[in-house]
């Protein structure tokens, strides 16, 4: 295969990890500017079983691999015509988790070694060794392994090579500590460290989004994570799960929008059972109008006397539009409202400004308050 | 009193402090001396004063007097204070008199220059955004070209950020020599590695001999096998790619012209090739 055919097929291994189902893959620059990423597979050449990946080992699949040069060659001709920012490499597992690290450290030390001041972001593969990890922080901004799912009895059916104890949540733990050292360490190059971060297959198997909630909640005290990545299950011809029915779309942005509600506005994993059904799935519906509907006795907030996290429970504020307006006090209209970012559509049942607000159906009706 | 300052963050904080004390002065602003001379032709030099031409001033010394301790930001990634006046001044529309003035009203509370409360700190707060994000645009999707060993790209920005872009590109790219030409200016940056001053401005006319590539190359077909074999067409959102790939990138480089494209019609997964028997192919 030529060079642009092996870099398309590893390309396209990874466009199912894509958050945000635009197009190229992003992240956030330190300045908050999105940046456009370069995203490959060392290899698609797995020696791993996991039994929902279109790379295992054993199927029958179009196969290749970048050598580390030439992975540098082609971020440079991208890096060079400002098409990307930035790199994030992954691999399928190349005979085992040190082989594959020590390659994908050699990348990354052969672009910053050619003065490579752009984004590199590591996926390392489970049970990768601590000494790598370390020099991996050294040249990567990013790094981290995924933890697929919520606990070992889950990882062993779905990822049966790997413990998920010691090869992930201990990796986890090494990250987090790492992290901590690199922020330490003055400057730093330069270079800005990024969070945690980890990636959940979301429907592979029958484990509930209470589940997946709880263990992102934990995660987050444990291990620092920052940010949750989720991954509909889309069941691949000729592996052990090609039968199971592919997870709803919609489950996997109702996931992401409870995990900010984790990260930005402080809730708990507990606090979001009422937005849960009886099995402990998410309804198709955002989760913070869900949990704003559920306790009516609390709005309307007054936008004028209201504290932080009265703000916060209304739809439609976010942490941003919430300082926005306790800077901004008093607020006179709903046109300010507007202007500080809030969604006045979703905010206006559950807001009053200088006691006006809007009539509801019940008090229309002349019942309650 | 006539109080002519210079059209930089320095001449307008010092024009500030200046007016601050002396409520009753008359300002004109001017890009430099010349600018001030053809102004004031009709009166002698000796009623003006002078601010921001020479020597450098203390413009957070200046910010820390005007402003107090600087203000809570507004909103995490806005700039401070010296930033926002940097980028109200690049705007096309920018009126630097009238932007004297309106910092002087915010005096002791810059929270207001992020606010957007009142019809004039909206319009500043608005013109400091526009400019920003025409700088963040030109930073995703311009596309320089390597030419003669410089790498090279011509922008075309409504505001004057043409300088901004290229000390961000010289950055992203501090083992070449970059240029950014942007009408008739050609900002040079890392020129060390051509002989210059490590960031230069020169006449577009002296760049001549950096002649841009219109024809695809071999780097364009790569991006295109890239930015195709990432779709998943069942889990496009137009919406958000709209967002990240707006309208105005595509007149920025060929390369986010057939981007956007992309965005607009999706990916054709029909080709020639499919109408020729397998045989032909």
């Amino acid at each position: 295969m030529t060079l642009m055919e092996r870099m398309r097929v590893l390309s396209e291994g990874t466009k199912y990890d894509s958050c945000n189902q635009s197009a190229v893959c992003h992240a956030f620059g330190p300045d908050g500017r999105c940046i456009q990423l370069y995203k490959t597979l060392m290899t698609n050449a797995c020696s791993g079983e996991c039994t929902y990946c279109p790379n295992r080992c054993g199927r029958d699949a179009l196969r290749a691999t970048l050598s580390p040069e030439e992975i540098v060659r082609i971020t440079w001709s991208f890096y060079r015509r400002n098409t990307i920012e930035g790199l994030f490499l992954s691999s399928g597992v190349i005979g085992d988790a040190e082989r594959t690290a020590e390659q994908q450290l050699e990348v990354a030390r052969l672009l910053r070694s050619q003065g490579f001041t752009g984004y590199i972001h590591i996926r390392v593969m489970p049970g990768t060794p601590k000494y790598l990890l370390e020099q991996i922080a050294d040249c990567a901004n990013k790094f981290g392994v995924n933890a697929e799912t919520t606990s070992s009895v889950n990882y062993s059916e779905i990822c049966p090579n790997f413990d998920y104890q010691s090869d992930v949540l201990q990796r986890l733990q090494w990250t987090r500590d790492l992290i901590k050292i690199k922020r330490r360490e003055a400057g730093f190059g330069g270079r800005v460290i990024g969070a945690n971060d980890t990636q959940f297959v979301v429907g592979a198997l029958q484990e509930s989004d209470r589940e997946i909630i709880g263990t992102v909640d934990s995660f987050m005290d444990r291990y620092e994570l920052r940010r949750p990545y989720f991954m509909s299950f889309d069941p691949v011809p000729s592996t052990p799960l090609e039968n199971n029915d592919p997870s709803p779309l919609w489950r996997e942005v109702r996931l992401y929008q409870t995990s900010y509600l984790l990260k930005d506005y402080g809730l708990r994993a507990s606090d979001l059972d009422p937005v849960l059904d009886d099995n402990g799935f998410l309804f198709d519906a955002d989760p913070k109008m869900l949990l704003a509907s559920c306790s009516p006795e609390m709005f309307p907030v007054d936008i004028n006397s209201a504290g932080r996290d009265a703000l916060l429970r209304v739809p439609g504020i976010g942490p941003v539009g919430a300082d926005r307006i306790i800077r901004s006090r008093p607020v006179s209209s709903e046109k300010e409202l507007s202007r500080m970012g809030v969604v006045l559509a979703r905010a206006r049942p559950f807001i009053e400004i200088n006691g006006k607000k809007q009539t509801n159906l019940f008090s229309f009706a002349g019942v309650g308050a | 009193m006539i109080v002519a300052f210079r059209e930089n963050v320095e001449g307008v904080l010092l024009a500030c402090k200046e007016l601050i004390d002396h409520p009753d002065i008359v300002l004109i602003s001017a890009k430099d001396r010349d600018e001030v001379k053809a102004k004031m032709e009709f009166s002698g030099p000796d009623d003006i004063t002078l601010l921001g031409f020479r020597g450098a001033a203390d413009t957070t010394g200046i910010v820390r007097v005007l402003f107090g301790r600087q203000a809570q930001k507004i909103f995490r990634r806005d700039p401070d204070i010296e930033g926002y006046i940097s980028l109200v001044l690049r705007h096309r529309s920018s009126r630097p008199v009238e932007l004297v003035r309106f910092l002087c009203s915010c005096r002791d509370n810059a929270e207001l220059l992020y606010s957007g409360k009142g019809a004039i700190a909206k319009k500043y707060y608005d013109i400091m955004r526009d400019v920003s994000r025409s700088y963040h645009r030109l930073c995703m999707f311009a596309r320089p070209f390597p030419v003669n060993g410089v790498l090279s790209v011509k922008v075309d920005s409504p505001h004057r950020i043409g300088d901004l872009f290229c000390r961000w590109l010289a950055r992203k790219n501090p083992d070449l020599p970059v240029s950014v030409i942007e009408g008739d200016i050609a900002w040079i940056g890392n020129g060390g590695h051509v002989g210059l001053e490590h960031f230069a401005k020169i006449p577009s006319s002296s760049a001549g001999s950096l002649e841009f590539s219109s024809k695809i190359d071999e780097v364009d077909d790569m991006w295109d096998i890239y930015y195709d074999s990432q779709v998943i067409h069942k889990r496009r959102n137009k919406k958000h790619a709209k967002q990240l790939q707006p309208k105005e990138s595509a007149s920025m480089s060929r390369m986010s012209e057939r981007d956007r494209y992309k965005v607009e019609r999706g990916i054709v997964s029909c080709t020639l090739d499919n109408f020729i028997p397998e045989k032909e192919v």
